[in-house]
């Protein structure tokens, strides 16, 4: 059984949370919490440790809905790109991106440049 | 928070003003922005009031101006109300305004600080001035590598991200940020 879609999902006011397929998770909404760690840190850290469990070759974060994020909510996306590079049997961490949503263009192409070993932008719209 | 219940505390009656701007000569988004304030709130800092001041003017500006500087303004306004509550000072209120003036637009935050975070916020609009992708680059890194202090991304992408031009002005110990744009 896929422990990736066995997570629990934290349900939250303003972001949209759904496990799609065995190897994605879709976000929408905005995320404007002062400190989204609380809620966010801890799913996204059961996600990744499910995706190595399952051996996962890939995880695609679909944030192409995300219309608005504050910086602590980047942060937490260098976060689990961050776990992805320490580990020793890696998995590719594919963001879904929307073109028209201007932070995810700029965020992510950031992202992409200090991590490309194990990141990888997909946009769409 | 309050809307237009009070006025913002006097300025000193001998003040220093120091002006700080990342726009160069040439940016048609920089100069003083004085005009029409469309919106005043006043909180204070430490409190919870960012999630619903940013809501509101998020949907005011989406409401009153053209979507993408709308768009570009709510994040402004996000990150400069994010700044004032994390680091003004609780003995004076924080002051946000929506402010339009015939070609500029923008949002200005004040709140009084502390000298050291007064400097620390010059360098960086600085370092922003000087290059503010390369900035939003470093600070990101910092990110990964849980730099101290504590990364400073939120002007990067007022910068960067949204291209809003950042005004500091800096009277006493009274600071101003403002960031703005072409209507």
């Amino acid at each position: 059984m896929s422990q990736f879609t066995a997570v629990k999902v934290p349900k939250l006011e303003t972001v949209a949370i759904q496990l799609t397929d065995p190897n994605q998770v879709k976000l929408s909404g905005t995320i404007t919490q002062k400190d989204p760690s609380n809620d966010l840190a801890g799913f996204f850290k059961a996600l990744h440790a499910a995706a190595i469990a399952d051996k996962l070759t890939e995880v695609r974060a679909d944030v192409s809905g995300l219309t608005f994020v504050n910086s602590s909510a980047i942060r937490l996306f260098v976060d689990w790109a961050t776990w992805v590079k320490n580990e020793r049997e890696r998995y590719t961490l594919r963001f879904i991106t929307s073109r028209n949503v201007t932070w995810q263009k700029t965020s992510f192409t950031a992202l992409m440049s200090l991590m490309k070993e194990v990141l990888a932008i997909e946009q769409v719209t | 928070m309050a809307l237009f219940e009070r006025n913002p505390p006097p300025s000193s009656s001998s003040p220093t003003t120091t002006t700080t701007s990342t726009a160069n000569a040439k940016s048609r988004d920089g100069g003083a922005l004085n005009g029409r304030t469309m919106v005043r709130v006043i909180c204070t800092a430490g409190s919870g009031a960012l999630e619903y001041t940013h809501a509101f003017i998020s949907a005011y500006a989406a409401d009153h101006l053209r979507g993408a500087v709308a768009q570009r303004l709510s994040v402004g306004a996000y990150e400069l109300l994010s700044n004032a509550l994390n680091f003004g000072s609780v003995s004076s209120d924080i002051v946000l305004e929506l402010i339009e003036a015939d070609t500029l637009v923008g949002v200005r935050v004040s709140n009084e600080a502390i000298q050291a975070r007064i400097s620390m916020l010059s360098e960086h609009l600085l370092r922003l001035r000087s290059n503010a992708e390369q900035t939003f680059l470093e600070e990101l890194r910092r990110s990964v590598t849980g730099g101290i202090p504590r990364p400073m991304l939120g002007l990067a992408r007022v910068c960067h991200e949204v291209g809003l031009a950042l005004e500091l002005q800096v009277q006493d110990r009274r600071v101003s940020v403002t960031a703005q744009c072409r209507r």
